[in-house]
Parts: C-alpha cells; structure tokens; sequence
C-alpha cells in the first residue's frame, strides 16, 4: 500500500506526456520502480515515460534530445540536486538586488530567500535561498506567493538553492508588498530593516551584548555566539552575532551586510562572517540615555520572540508549583497573571521570586514566548526583578479590567487578554453547536476519530462560532462552553435537544435569527497568527445601544444637521 | 500592519446602501489565482462583501439544469438590491423557500444578507451590481435601523475620504497624509481614476433619511430629488398589510410609461428594474404604483424578462 498522491508530481508529468495512460497502473509502476527496484520516483521519472509510451505505441522521446519533464513539486525536499525545469508554489520572503558583472556586462542579479508549502504556518515550511537572474523584480516582492515554472537546482558546498533563470515564468498568486527595485547600500533606520526579511545596512548603537551559546539541535555539540541589542532614533532590534563581537555597550557601529531575520513574530539582525562592522563617528546620533528607553515595552506591545525587554507590572496571582524534569531533578517553576494599563498577560520565573497580589515588578532582560497562544513573559534570574515600592500607577483591579479596543486595533496588534471589542456579527459557522472531543486531548473528532488517537467515544461540549466584523476588519469569534450558555440562556442539554429536534442547519438558522447583522460585545483574549484573527470570548453581550442614541451619536461626530 | 503571508484573509462586510452600489461600474478582478475580485463605488469603498438590510421586495425561484436558483431584491431608503442564491449553494434553498412562501403569501418582513459582490457586464459595457448570499436572516426593526445608523456612518467616513482625495495628490502616501483611513485608500485611487467628477450630495440624502427613520421621525424631510425614491420605515414594514401612499398627481398613465422606458432604453440587454421604477417615480408616480405598474406590464404580457431583474418588450 502507497499513501495516496504520493507520486502525484510524478504522475502529472507522466499524464503530460501520455495523456492516455491510466492513473493507477502510472502510481503502481512509480511504487515498482521504488520498492521493488529501489528506484526513487524522481529518477523513475523517464523509464515510467518511456514505459506508457511505448505502451501506447508512440514514439519513444529520443534520449539524445531528452525532453526536459517538468517537475511540478509541493516541497523542497522533493528536489534532487540538478534537478531542471522545477514548478513549485512558494513564499517571496526577500528579495535583495545587487549588480553583479557577468560574462563583463553589469548586470542585475538579486538573491533572497523563499519558503516552501507557501499556504501554510511558517514552522511548516522550508527554507532556500534563491538567485533571480531574470530580473523579475516587479513579481517577487516580499510577502507574495508566486508559482514559478522552470526554475533549476543550484547545489554549491552542499547546500542547496534555487535560481530563477531568464525563462523561469513567474505567476503572482497573491500579491506581496511594494515590489523591491531600489538598489541601496545606504544605511536604513531600524524601523524600515525590521519591515521585510533580508539584508540590511545599519548605524546603530549598540544598547547591550552579552555571550550565549546555541546547542545544536542534533547533539554535535555547541556554538558560541553573542546576544544584545542594537538601537537608533527609529527604535531598537535585537541581534544575534555567530561571530565575535567585542565592541563595548554604547558604541556607534557602522553595519554592512546584515540580515534580518524573524524569530517567531520578532525580527532580529543577523551578523555573520561576511558582515562588515566598523566604528562610526556622528556626534549627533541618540546618545545611549535617549536610547535606553526604547527596549521598554507595554503589556499590548509584547510579541512572540521577544528578548531583553524591559516593562513594569502589576501581580494580579501568584502560583507555584514543582516538577520533575526530564534529567531527573526537582525543579519549581513560579507563574501568575500581571497586568499594567495595557493589558494583562502571564509570567513565568524560572528564579525564586514570590511577589504578593498587589505587588508591582519592574522586569529588565526579561523575554517572551507564547502560551497556548498569548504572549508570557519569562524571567530566568531574580537580579532581573525588583520589587518597586514606589507604584507607577494607582492600583488597578483586575475584576474591572478590560482595555477597550476597537476590532481594527485588535486584529493588527499581537494576540492579547483581557480585551473588549465590539462588532457586528456577519457568519454563523455551520458546526455551532455540539461537538465530540476527544478524551485524550480534548482536540475535535471529526467522524468519531481523533487525528492522534484514532476511533474514540466523544467527550460532549458545547461552542459557537461566528465571524465578527465592523465594516473594516473582522476576525472569528469562538464562544466554549460557558459563555455560550450565558449567551444562549439555555444549558448544554437544552441546545442538544433543540439540534435533534431541529437538526444541524435548522439550529444554525436559529442562531442567525438571533445573531446575524447584530451587534455584539465581547470580552476576552485575542490569538493572532497567519491564520488571521481569532476571539476567544470569556463573556459576550448584546449591543443594547439604541438606534436613537446610536444616531444621535452619528449625527453629532459628523455634525450632521436633520 | 496586516500579516501579509495570510492565505485568503476574509474580506470585511462594507456596510453600503443600495443607491451607491447600484451606481458603482468599477469591477476588479484579482491579479492572482486566489485574489478576490471587487466592485468599487464611485465612494471609493472597495466591495467585495456586503452586510445590507432591508424591506424584502421581490423574490423569485428559477428552474435551471443544475438546479434552483433564487433572486430577490432588499430595498432600502435609497433603492434597492439585487441578490440571488445560487444552484451550487444547496444550504441556503431550504431557508430561501421558507422566505419565498411566506413572500408569496403576502408576507413582507426586514431582511438582512451578507453577499458577495457580483457584477454583470451588458454588451455596451454597462455594468450592473449585484449580490450572491452566503448569510441571510429576518430580522426586526430595531436591528434594521441600527444597521441604517451604522451604515450611514460608514457613508459618512467614505464621503469625508473623497473630499478629502479632492486635494490630495492620487498616491498612497499622500491619501494617508491627507488623513484618508487605509482601507479606503485603494478603492479612492481607483474611483477617482475611473469615475467623472462627483457630487456626495447625491450619497447624503440616503443618509439624511436612514438617520431621520432611526431617530423614530417617520415623516422624511422634503425630497428635493425626486430620483430617489423614499420610502418611510414604516411604509415598509407594512407594506403588505398598508394602504400604498395616493400618488400626487402622476404624469401620464403608469402602464404606458413603462413600455416607452423600456423602448427608449433598451439597448439590446433589457432595462434595469431600478431604472424603469426610477423612470415612473420622476414623473410623479409612487415608488409603489410603478412597481405595480411594471407588475402588470409583465402578468399581461407587454414586456418580459430574460434575465432576473431586466426587462424587454415583448416582440410584435
């Protein structure tokens, strides 16, 4: 047994050549080629071909002028290392143009980076580099998804990449950002790098650097590496340098050839052996005390990634609990929940710290990484936090708090708790209402099975799920069980049995009666990532705004005279 | 700044009157595969879902070879919108002939829909608006007219954009400079480049209207256009049970309007519904009266209807 479309690619290019050829005898004949010859089906490419051909009676493509078979592909990984007139979908992920003499004529060249599997989350993708000798500039800007066709294989010291040649054909799926035809080498600000992947040229200041090792992921060993953050009057960036960097904190560098690169959702300079650093002399620049300030951050600003920021907050809870880890020892880990006037997020301390409720922290060197979706911010060592007696703002009660924010706001920051939003109601999905969990993970069992633990008896709950939308953005709104049953004000089993009364689609028209072109209030936590925008709801509450009140409002922001 | 590596973001429901989307002639199709195509208003709001709310006024089944098809039509203060389900939408039949029974009883009630926005170009290159339901719910009025308030905001914000282009250069840039919010700024180049100049006067009657039925004063402002048609929420929502408002004095007899609008304007596509109950209005007789008139036209057999919403003469 093959799983299916395994040979998809394969079978595609063989159909082109022989349109008659039946689909399954072209897989079987790839699986023969491939567990009975040992034969990859990329390299059983041809014989399959001339197989069907001479099946078929036509002529047999003469292997002196072999007919150069598109290889249509969905990875990376399904490319050999001279492997020619490739078409795959990928992600434009930068796009940096040089002039480069070839054969004695200046011309444009332009490298970057692109990602495999382009519809899909970043962490399931591949990364290449690429080279563009086709000056196709104008199709592969930044951010866009292209099919390219005729592309080729570059493999030089073991790695390998993809060149787009002057008859590659370039089709934009979906369109990018501006398209990069501006050759620079002048040096951008730290607002405009941290826009786009790629490489970048920098004055900054150097804020701090500290030594860090990375342990390679496959056990042969480990690299050092130096840590720290760069600023300029733009704002500030951190950087990651894989060789040694001995300029001291407050220093003005000149940085040429850098990459940017993103960890997680925080982009960050690269600095590797062909980056050029030197000192820069600018009486003028951000002296290091203007600059200092730009690492401090508020609760809404935090993203995914972020390393060696510097915020104050509020203890709201305080929890901590022991574990054994994985090397045996007892370790305990102190989490709560914070807020400022921002926000409010979770933080975590791998360090002896016991704060009180009530108790405002101030955090330096502190980072950040998601849980189950939201920001959390870490703090690794207790000299990183202080106890400030001094409170920066009158105490805050965290029953009461919820940072208004309108649903544009919501759906272009980062995920965050604690938020109230409001929109009207556009979508009733069709699976509202009951599902089955799996008792294992609790994930959604689609047709009695779990996609980890197979056939299972379901756990019921309930959920809702619409689209809110105020005219200009919108994201999806999912209620669980709770604040479904408020909403609703009918419990679990009253929803059962009106869905087997009603049935599926008569319980989704039933909810649009009561939902759909309504305006909604809904308080909770947002998760944004590339899927787009989600609201889960702890509370979600009609509108009672009147439509008098409501008009009067209209009228008088746009001084609108009956 | 939106996530630019997003596949298909969903596209936002514009909240739009039907007198603007019924002018707007600007489609744009996506430039790659999975691009969504837009209808853009002479406003600038670039369409390519709608939220819209209204009287339900006309609805209809069609037998095709892969099935049912539905159309109706929304009015609201300012005209009226044209929307249809489609054969390949089999969720939304059962629901849809719920409504078309209760239609064809005599029922009229609020509707709101939440369409995709479709267009159709005419061999003379018109182009007519429409919308395909992906939602749709009776609603009351209290939810209608919030969602007149609302609209009217939304208009308001695209009318304030447009002047606000006027002394703008025509670049992005220079529309957010001019303080142009950035969803409109796309669909204000392409309008402006594509649509003469344009007087918002036109787009702020509807709203003086929709805002007069939501603060609950039925009797609507003198209507200086008579082009627009103006009915009162009230009037609508009783509309089945109500007597029609008496006509003023008409112009001539309705019947035979008809007929010569369709004769003067037909260019071979039929005339527009909109247009021939536009025709009638500016010659005196009640948005009511003129649709009955058309109504008759069509059960006697003087025009017909090739195509939802487009009427001919009856060849000879």
């Amino acid at each position: 047994m093959t799983e299916d479309g395994r040979y998809k690619a394969q079978v595609t290019v063989v159909k082109q050549e022989c349109p008659d050829a039946d689909d399954s005898e072209i897989e079987e004949e790839f699986r023969r080629y491939e567990e009975e010859f040992l034969i990859p089906p990329e390299d059983a490419l041809r014989s399959v071909v001339r197989k069907f051909q001479t099946a078929s009676g036509m002529e047999v493509t003469k292997l002196a002028s072999p007919v150069r078979a598109e290889m249509k592909v969905n990875r990376f990984s399904e490319l050999g290392a001279d492997d020619r007139n490739v078409t795959i979908e990928v992600a434009i992920i930068s796009y940096s143009p040089r002039i480069q003499m070839v054969r004695g004529e200046e011309r444009q060249v332009a490298f970057g980076w692109i990602e495999d599997n382009p519809w899909e989350n970043s962490d399931q993708r591949e990364r290449w580099d690429y080279k563009d000798w086709g000056e196709q500039s104008e199709n592969l800007a930044p951010g866009s998804v292209v099919r390219l066709e005729g592309a080729s294989v570059n493999e030089w010291n073991d790695k390998r990449s993809i060149n787009i040649n002057r008859t590659t054909r370039v089709t934009v799926l979906r369109e990018g950002g501006a398209p990069v035809t501006q050759i620079s080498d002048e040096p951008v600000t730290i607002e405009k790098a941290s826009e786009n992947e790629g490489y970048a040229n920098l004055v900054a200041r150097l804020i701090s650097s500290k030594p860090d090792v990375i342990v390679k992921r496959d056990g042969s060993g480990q690299l050092d590496v130096v840590r720290g953050r760069l600023a300029d009057s733009s704002g500030s960036i951190g950087f990651l340098s894989w060789v040694p960097l001995e300029h001291e904190p407050g220093t003005l560098l000149k940085i040429d050839g850098a990459s940017v690169r993103k960890f997680r959702e925080t982009p960050e300079i690269n600095i590797g052996d062909r980056t050029r650093i030197e000192v820069y002399h600018d009486t003028a620049f951000a002296s290091m005390d203007d600059l200092s300030q730009s690492n401090k951050v508020s609760i809404a600003e935090l993203r995914n990634g972020m390393r060696d920021i510097e915020i104050t907050v509020q203890v709201e809870s305080w929890d901590q609990r022991s574990f054994t880890s994985e090397d045996g020892t007892e370790r305990v880990v102190r989490s709560g929940d914070v807020i400022d006037p921002s926000g409010r997020c979770r933080l975590t301390a791998w360090c002896e710290v016991d704060p009180k409720q009530g108790d405002f922290l101030h955090l330096t060197g502190s980072r950040v990484q998601y849980w189950q979706g939201s920001p959390d911010l870490v703090v690794d060592d207790a000299a990183q936090v202080t106890d400030l007696s001094d409170p920066p703002w009158d105490s805050i009660d965290p029953e009461q708090h919820w940072i208004e924010a309108d649903l544009t706001d919501v759906v272009t920051s980062g995920s965050r708790r604690g938020i109230r939003t409001n929109g009207t109601i556009v979508a009733v999905r069709r699976d509202s209402g009951i599902i089955e969990r799996c008792p294992e993970c609790r994930r959604v069992l689609r047709e009695g099975a779990c996609i980890d633990h197979g056939p299972q008896r379901g756990v019921e709950d309930l959920r809702l799920r619409f689209v809110i939308d105020d005219g200009v953005s919108n994201a999806s709104l999912l209620l669980a069980k709770d604040p479904s049953e408020t909403f609703l004000g009918m419990d679990q089993g009253a929803v059962k049995e009106q869905l087997e009364k009603e049935g599926q689609d008569g319980f989704a028209a039933f909810l649009r009666e009561r939902v759909l072109a309504r305006r909604l209030s809904v308080r909770g936590r947002s998760i944004i990532d590339e899927q787009g925008a989600m609201l889960l709801a702890d509370e979600v509450e009609q509108d009672e705004t009147t439509s008098v009140d409501a008009a009067n409002e209209v009228m008088q922001r746009w001084e609108v005279v009956l | 700044m939106q996530e630019p590596t997003r596949r298909f973001s969903r596209q936002s429901a514009v909240r739009m009157f039907a007198h603007e989307y019924q002018e707007a002639s600007l489609p744009e199709e996506g430039s790659g595969e999975y691009d969504p195509s837009f209808v853009i208003t002479k406003l600038g709001a670039k369409i390519n879902r709608a939220l819209v709310c209204g009287v339900i006024d006309r609805m209809e089944r069609r037998e095709g070879e892969s099935g049912p098809s539905y159309s109706g039509h929304i009015r609201d203060p300012t005209g009226s919108h044209l929307f249809s389900v489609a054969p390949f939408q089999p969720e939304l039949h059962p629901d849809f002939e719920e409504l078309l029974a209760r239609f064809e009883s005599g029922d009229r009630f609020l509707l709101a829909l939440v369409g995709k926005a479709r267009w159709f170009e005419s061999e003379d290159g018109g182009i007519f608006t429409s919308l395909r339901a992906e939602e749709f719910t009776v609603i009351d009025k209290e939810c209608y007219t919030n969602w007149l308030v609302e609209t009217a905001e939304a208009t308001l914000r695209r009318i304030d954009a447009h002047s606000a282009s006027l002394e703008s250069e025509l670049t992005p840039a220079a529309l957010e400079a001019a303080g142009v919010p950035s969803d409109l700024v796309d669909g204000l180049i392409l309008a402006r480049g594509h649509y003469g100049e344009l007087d918002p006067e036109n787009y702020r009657v509807g709203i003086l209207q929709a805002l007069s039925m939501a603060i609950g004063r039925t009797s609507v402002m003198e209507e200086p256009q008579p082009a627009a048609p103006t009915p009162t929420l009230d009037a609508a929502t009783s509309q089945a049970q109500g007597e029609p408002p008496t006509p003023s004095e008409p112009l001539g007899d309705a019947l035979t309007l008809v007929l010569e609008t369709i004769r003067s304007q037909d260019a071979g596509e039929g005339v527009e519904y909109g247009n021939i109950i536009e025709a009638l209005v500016q010659t005196g007789h009640s948005h009511e009266s003129a649709e009955d008139a058309l109504d008759d036209a069509r059960t006697q057999g003087e025009v017909m209807e090739p195509r939802f919403g487009f009427f001919q003469l009856v060849p000879e």
